[in-house]
């Protein structure tokens, strides 16, 4: 599943680069006519006037861009573009240097992740080096040093500039003044904002900013693309800022412009953004989470109509009509915007993972919640419900609630509950909300598990003592090394999080990371668990 | 039409001015050839003395970032360079790159092979490389050749145990050996950071760099924004261009933005973004500047992220960040999304705002505040919590946030009624 999940959430950044990467693919199979043509984006040369019709609401920054990377074989001092997510910051300026016919190195910093690959993915760029079988796939030069790179970089940067400097020159003689590349070499760098969250990120992020005065060659341009600020780069070194470029997220004219783009029948798609649009733009203003959550919405609207209403030009009489058959499915629609069954909007539904741990392992775990019962044993269900209870009920409670005597007196005593338990109660309960899920140890895991497994297994005379059934399946010593076994994977599926050892106790602690809806709806109803008997709160 | 795509027919005298504009500010000999610094005359005789004499000598270059240390420097270097051909070797050392012992003696290693044509190997050790350092410094004193050692951010090689320091000017004790290390720093208490035995080696000279005061800057605009007469530009467009630029320089609204500018950061480096940013905004139909130009200068690079950002929040954002301001009011030690979202549900209660939003909603929109900077996680740590338990901290002021939802044009009445309460 992780396998499929993951192409999928890269396509986006990939999808970018690739444009270029695809084109010198089938256009260079042999390494011998690898030339600096290799640094051009590629595709069909594009006019300034097509990229700002295709980029609705961005045509002052696309001009902004365009005067300040000026002129051919014009310096520039770095820029720094920034803006939202899906903001159009790397497609224009991928389409942009399209336009211009200019060499350009792309980095990711996202594809990039540490300071050697990006160093490395640089170096082979400038060096007009391809990994292929002949060379084992291998870089073109070794560099983890900050220091190797800005050697490197500046051997590779001459060479290339000397290059290009032949090849116009030869352009002048030849009397053309069109269609050259210019000498200057522009080095992109996008998703800059994520160099912060690097190991090394207190060097390498001034050693970036400072990449133009450190080197000291007009012909080289820099170009830092990023999801946040200049403001949010702070740095005890400190450097020259450079000059900003904002990208600011769309309005909702622009939203609705850029989603009526690509629609077959224009007049009715707009009667329907004039009704579902706004309430929808209150929550988000992202365009991409938008059209998804709009997009079934807009088949329900068009539900009335014969042949899902193409070719049909909206009356008002018509418009009024669909209005009231839409106006009950947005509230609720509204509530489930981010809902909808598309790798992008699976977060939240889940929302368990914590923010570092990537995007790609959230919507695989939004795969596997919808097809949970097909995919685990039931004895890890009956781990994940136990760790559920260790980490939601107080450790002092477990005898009460299940050992079957003492959790019918707890019962009993709770009805009658004074008001100082009631207030304590709602202590607790808050702690609940503020602190999360607990911790607990392996050995407590265990015994909830073998009491609900032995209470499951025979469901009908709960009033036995369960004593003797815990004595059975201890003596199972087989049982314990495959709850073990499922324990890991589990672990390793991030449904339990394992934690460092504690230094007091020395013993590795556990916590549930389920929700609860989960535990009570997917988990337990599947095995029709009582769960909610078991819950201290309730 | 882009200006790039405008280099035929008869404004290429424009493309070229543009250029020549452009290549000016860009480089950095440029600016700081004619300025009126005594720091040019004394670095340039404190280095040449030393060159001529045959001594040791150290040197620190202070100042704040963009002041134009290096480049007064390169600029002393390269007349030096013409002045005593044979007798000068620089090695260029940063302290972003070689703050580490080991990479520094490598890379002055590799220079000195490099000037002196000899075999750099990359497996010498670091004991090797630094043997060899003392080597060529007692040969190059012999032969009566100087070593300047270059150290940008010099703070950064103050870091650690300072043995590239000690060594260093502890083979300058030596009768024999001829060399200068000048280091640049924009710490101004960088000698302060030396330990107490490389300090007593360290000759305490210390040039400052201050940043330009607004007549110097002036000036230096004028200087920058002069196009040459006789040069291949067509002398009746230099003339008229000059003169329009003269006339922005004179205009007090220009006069008010410049001081204004330069009010938030005077240093030099900070001037040029301003007039890159003019210059590149240059009209390419007339081809001359305006004071426009400047005035969109000054709005793109004096930017307020933060409110920025609040005009991209949906409105369901600014629900959770006025909920967030009105926790922080109450001072809760701990906040989280769980107990922003029951702050949520009772501003709901009580005003029955039509914004109510389920709670995976919610949880979205929250990320998307972490993901635009206005709040953050207050711990790094707890990667075995899930988001909605992690404690998070506001990144913006109140002041900010009211601003914000008065500018934010249509912002529900509520808010602004609810943080305009809590003040």
């Amino acid at each position: 599943m992780d396998k499929e999940e993951a192409p999928r959430r890269m396509t986006r950044f990939s999808a970018s680069t690739s444009t270029s990467n695809i084109l010198h693919a089938t256009k260079g199979n042999n390494l011998e006519t690898l030339t600096t043509n290799e640094l051009l984006v590629g595709g069909d040369s594009i006019s300034l006037d097509d990229i700002i019709a295709n980029f609705p609401a961005r045509s002052s920054q696309i001009l902004e861009i365009a005067r300040l990377l000026g002129p051919l074989n014009s310096p520039l001092l770095p820029l720094f573009m920034y803006g939202g997510a899906s903001t159009g910051k790397t497609s224009i300026i991928l389409q942009l240097f399209r336009h211009l016919n200019r060499p350009i190195v792309y980095s990711s910093c996202r594809t990039c992740y540490n300071q050697r690959i990006l160093f490395e993915s640089v170096l082979n760029q400038l060096l007009l080096h391809r990994k292929n079988v002949a060379n084992c796939y291998t870089n073109a030069k070794r560099c983890e040093r900050p220091s190797d790179f800005v050697n490197f970089l500046r051997e590779a940067l001459t060479s290339v500039i000397n290059n290009l400097k032949e090849k116009s020159n030869k352009l002048v003689s030849g009397n053309k003044i069109h269609g050259g590349m210019g000498n200057i070499i522009y080095l992109v760098f996008d998703n800059f904002h994520l160099v912060r969250d690097w190991d090394k990120s207190s060097t390498i992020l001034p050693l970036l900013f400072n990449l133009y005065d450190m080197l000291k060659m007009p012909e080289v341009g820099l170009i830092f693309i990023s999801g946040t600020s200049p403001d949010t780069f702070y740095s005890n070194m400190g450097y020259v800022e450079p000059i900003p470029i904002y990208f600011p997220d769309y309005t909702e004219g622009d939203i609705r412009q850029i989603l009526l783009r690509n629609q077959a029948n224009q007049k009715l798609y707009s009667s329907f953004l004039d009704v579902a649009l706004r309430p929808f733009c209150r929550i988000t203003r992202q365009v991409g989470e938008l059209s998804n959550a709009l997009k079934p919405l807009f088949e329900k609207y068009c539900e009335p109509l014969s042949d899902k209403g193409k070719g049909v030009i909206p009356t008002e009489d018509m418009k009024r009509r669909l209005f009231n058959h839409i106006k009950p499915h947005i509230a609720s629609s509204l509530n489930d915007v981010f809902k909808v069954s598309s790798p992008a909007s699976s977060k939240v539904k889940v929302g368990k993972e914590t923010k570092h741990k990537g995007s790609p392992k959230r919507s695989e775990r939004f795969e596997e919640i919808g097809d949970l019962d097909f995919h685990m044993s039931t004895s890890a269900k009956y781990l994940l419900i136990s760790s559920f209870l260790a980490s939601r009920n107080p450790a002092t409670l477990d005898a009460s609630l299940f050992d079957s005597k003492g959790g019918s007196d707890n019962r009993k005593r709770k009805r009658k509950a004074s008001e100082k338990v009631l207030e304590k109660k709602e202590i607790l309960e808050e702690e609940l909300l503020m602190k999360g899920p607990g911790t607990f140890p392996l050995e407590r895991l265990i015994a909830i598990f073998q009491c609900i497994v032995s209470v499951a297994e025979e469901p009908y005379d709960e009033e036995e003592p369960n004593s003797n059934e815990l004595g059975a399946e201890c003596s199972n010593g087989s049982l314990i090394s495959d709850v073990l076994l499922q324990l890991s994977t589990l672990c390793n599926a991030n449904f339990i999080f394992k934690g460092k050892s504690c230094p007091i106790e020395g013993s590795t602690r556990y916590r549930s990371t389920i929700s609860e809806n989960l535990a009570l709806k997917q988990v337990a109803r599947s095995l029709k668990f009582p769960l909610s008997k078991y819950l201290y709160r309730n | 039409m882009a200006p790039a795509t405008k280099t035929n027919g008869d404004n290429s005298h424009i493309v070229e001015a543009l250029n020549l504009l452009r290549s000016r500010i860009c480089d950095t000999g440029f600016i700081f050839k004619d300025s009126p610094d005594g720091n040019y005359s004394k670095l340039k005789f404190m280095i040449s003395s030393s060159v001529a004499e045959a001594c040791n000598n150290s040197i620190l270059l202070l100042g704040p970032r963009g002041s134009g240390k290096l480049a007064v420097l390169d600029l002393v270097l390269q007349d030096l360079l013409i002045q005593y051909p044979d007798s000068i070797s620089v090695v260029r050392l940063s302290g972003l790159l070689h703050c580490d012992d080991i990479s520094a003696f490598k890379e002055i290693a590799r220079q000195l092979c490099m000037e002196h044509q000899l075999l750099f190997s990359k497996a010498a050790s670091f004991d090797d490389n630094s043997q060899f350092m003392v080597a060529v410094l007692k040969e190059c004193g012999l032969a009566h050749k100087s070593v300047i050692f270059i150290l940008d951010e010099f703070d950064l090689f103050a870091q650690g145990k300072q043995r590239l320091l000690y060594s260093l000017l502890d083979a300058m004790q030596s009768v024999s050996s001829q060399a200068v290390v000048v280091g640049i720093s924009c710490r101004l208490d960088a000698d302060q950071l030396l330990e107490k035995r490389v300090r007593s080696r360290f000759s305490h000279r210390k040039l400052l760099f201050l940043p330009p005061s607004i007549e110097d800057s002036q000036r230096l605009l004028v200087h920058m924004l002069t196009l040459p007469i006789d040069s291949s530009l067509p002398s009746d467009y230099a003339v008229q261009f000059n003169k329009k630029v003269q006339n922005i320089i004179e205009d007090k609204k220009f006069k008010e933005i410049f001081t204004n500018y330069l009010n938030f950061d005077s240093s030099v480096k900070h001037l040029l973004r301003f007039l890159f940013y003019a210059v590149s905004h240059m009209d390419m139909q007339t081809g001359f500047l305006s004071r426009e130009n400047f005035e969109t200068a000054y709005s793109s690079i004096q930017r307020q992220p933060k409110l920025e950002c609040l005009r991209n929040c949906s409105i369901l954002e600014l629900y959770i960040l006025v909920c967030m301001k009105k926790l922080e009011v109450k001072e809760k030690s701990l906040c989280n999304f769980n107990a922003v979202m029951k702050e949520y549900k009772n501003i709901h209660d009580s005003f029955q705002t039509s914004d109510y939003y389920a709670r995976n909603v919610c949880l979205r929109a929250f990320e998307h505040l972490i993901h635009r900077e206005l709040i953050c996680f207050t711990d790094n740590r707890g990667h075995s919590l899930s988001v909605e338990f992690r404690p998070v901290k506001l990144l913006i002021s109140s002041a900010e946030l009211y601003q914000g939802l008065k500018a934010y044009h249509s912002c529900p009445a509520i808010l602004q009624k609810l943080i305009e309460r809590d003040g």
